[in-house]
């Protein structure tokens, strides 16, 4: 039983990083129909950017985490100003686009490798990393603020998207963005916010992992695909399939590691996808997201 | 001379000739290398070319086949001593066995769930690569016997005019993919998967096709690149590879047919160049890749074959008696 308790934290940890991951992808994706590649890459800049302000600069962390999340906006931004928003306007193809962005992820590494160097760093601890036992069950503070910090941000997420005029105005966005424009909406605006928003989340998401995972350059890329396969499990129609498909990762991989070699847990994960495929080939989600261009 | 031919076999001519006379004007072992090094990418392209740039399939996993061919080739030499001939062969029968049993499955998702499973794929390439020591080395990776063809050692020269040669054969294979059936059967399904199965096209079947193809040209990249290198680490699969590979084919131009080669010899030579770039590669080739995707998305290659089809398209001259017409127009 305890065992059991112990691998479900570890997996509703690293699932909760994934989920958030694959959550932010389905919020641009819901928005702009791209996947952000450099989504993962905001993880990378979050947990970096905390080792600088807080052990360079030595910020208490209540003032670096918000400069850690003003970075992450500010490269959010660009990337969509200076990728993004120039490729849709001479009309390229949605993968076109991507290619884009993987560009943004290659200039984000190679620009943090010139900054912070290729080897791993320590990220400082916004939580205690001491061992908290809660029915039998040894977490850590840290641990459990990752886990917090994913349901208060699908709490806000399912508010914003769903119980505001402003959600609704991206819901209609992604849906046509030609058609939300005559009913005066901004969609360039919105598409805007909603890679701002995803890069804050990236970044919050690095500043709280960052001290279990270490901060690495490369760390990024790696991310995005666990991001990617939670949206592939889950759906890419809603941020909360994508997440729930996160989570099963993380559960799937505590689970493959503890009884095996975590080692397997990748190859077994594809293999499902795989499976999955072959059973659903347009994915969980069903024909009418995974035919859309 | 249709002009389809002549803009076939103009470009392969001179390829060709530039190739063939190369080694005179190169001076040392580090220049030719260079020059090998960009016939082995040429190869790597030609092969993700006809993947994207012609049937619109895109593909973030060709590095997995680059070093799945480059592995075979080594582990069929060192554990049963195959001669070097075999030993290609193996390699590339592996990755087209892989790429069809890979492909199936993978091909049926479209667009970004595509490219994104077939990343997915290579990811866990590198991960055995890098982690199955006993079998793959490891970090440090697999040494690559001396090559030697019919019992006689190759010296670098002839090692350039067999990678040489394999490119050129590949130029051949992708001009010929294009002329036939399957080519345009190709295009069509780039253009609309929907109208080209209406129309009688097996889409499936010609989707896992250039795929199973595209694998197969990965492979002899990978294993012309373990011959130049004389060894194949787990580099071969990992992500930088795949980075090379998008610069150079949109630099080079996406559906071009001399895109691939001018692409190579820039993301070969241009680090080389810029002496102590390295450090700034990944940045620069990041950079390099947005401003053409977003100031030139035809390519280098693209661009040349375009303003280049004035003259070959235009046997009845209707452009320039336009041009005349409206000069006469006030």
């Amino acid at each position: 039983m305890q065992t059991f308790g112990i691998l479900i934290l570890s997996g509703l940890t690293n699932g909760s990083v994934y989920a958030l991951v694959g959550l932010s992808l389905a919020m641009t994706y819901g928005a702009s129909r791209v996947i952000n590649f450099a989504q993962g890459e905001f993880v990378m800049l979050g947990a970096l950017s905390t080792v600088l302000f807080v052990t360079t600069f030595s910020l208490p962390m209540v003032v670096g985490i918000p400069m850690v999340l003003i970075v992450c906006a500010t490269v959010g931004f660009l990337v969509e100003r200076l990728a993004y928003r120039p490729l849709v306007r001479r009309g390229s193809q949605p993968l076109t686009i991507m290619i884009g962005t993987l560009a943004c992820a290659s200039i984000m590494t190679g620009t943090a490798l010139l900054i912070w160097g290729p080897n791993q760093l320590f990220v400082p601890n916004a939580f205690s990393l001491e061992g908290v036992t809660i029915a039998g069950i040894t977490s850590t503070p840290q641990q459990l603020a990752i886990i917090a910090t994913f349901a208060f941000l699908m709490a806000l997420i399912w508010f914003m998207l769903y119980r505001t005029t402003f959600g609704l105005t991206i819901r209609a966005v992604g849906i046509d963005p030609a058609v939300a424009t005559l009913m005066g909406i901004r969609a360039e605006t919105i598409i805007a916010f909603s890679f701002v928003f995803s890069a804050i989340v990236g970044g919050l998401t690095g500043g709280l992992v960052g001290p279990l995972l270490g901060g690495h350059v490369s760390m990024g890329i790696m991310l995005t695909i666990k991001g990617f396969m939670a949206v592939i499990l889950g759906g890419m129609g809603s941020p909360f399939a994508a997440a729930a498909g996160g989570i099963a990762i993380g559960l799937l991989e505590a689970t493959v590691a503890f009884y095996g070699n975590s080692f397997y847990a990748e190859p077994i994960i594809f293999g499902l996808i795989l499976m999955m495929l072959i059973i659903r080939p347009t994915g969980l989600l069903g024909e009418w997201e995974a035919n859309r261009k | 001379m249709s002009s389809t031919t002549l803009r076939n076999w103009l470009p392969a001519t001179v390829i060709l000739m530039i190739g063939a006379v190369l080694p005179w004007l190169l001076q040392g072992n580090f220049q030719l290398r260079i020059a090998m090094l960009t016939w082995v990418f040429a190869i790597f392209g030609m092969g993700f070319n006809l993947l994207y740039g012609i049937a619109g399939q895109l593909s973030l996993g060709q590095q997995a086949f680059f070093a799945i061919g480059a592995y075979t080739f080594a582990l069929l030499q060192i554990h049963f001593a195959l001669s070097l001939p075999l030993a290609l062969l193996g390699g590339i029968v592996v990755c087209a066995v892989v790429g069809l049993v890979i492909g199936l499955p993978v091909l049926r998702l479209r667009t970004h769930y595509l490219a994104m499973a077939t990343l997915m794929f290579a990811m866990i390439v590198h991960d055995v690569a890098l982690r199955w020591t006993d079998f793959t080395g490891g970090t440090s990776g697999l040494r690559v016997p001396p090559p030697s063809l019919f019992g006689a050692r190759l010296e670098r020269i002839d090692l350039y005019y067999l990678v040489f040669g394999l490119a050129a054969a590949a130029y051949c294979l992708q001009i010929f993919i294009k002329s036939t059936h399957l080519g345009r059967a190709l295009e069509a399904v780039k253009t609309d998967e929907t109208a080209a199965s209406s129309v009688g096209i097996d889409v499936t079947r010609y989707k896992v096709s250039i795929f199973v193809v595209a694998a197969m040209f990965a492979a002899v990249a990978g294993i012309a690149y373990a011959l130049v290198s004389r060894g194949v680490d787990p580099s071969y699969s990992g992500i930088g590879m795949v980075v090379n590979l998008l610069t150079l084919s949109v630099v080079g131009g996406l559906g071009s047919r001399i895109g691939p080669f001018i692409g190579a010899a820039i993301v070969i030579i241009a680090p080389q160049i810029l002496a102590g770039l390295q450090e700034y590669q990944t940045l620069i080739y990041g950079v390099g890749l947005l401003v053409f995707m977003i100031f030139l998305p035809r390519g280098i290659g693209g661009s040349i074959e375009r303003s280049a089809e004035g003259s070959f398209d235009d046997p009845k001259g209707e452009k320039s008696a336009r041009r005349i017409s409206r000069a006469e127009t006030p």
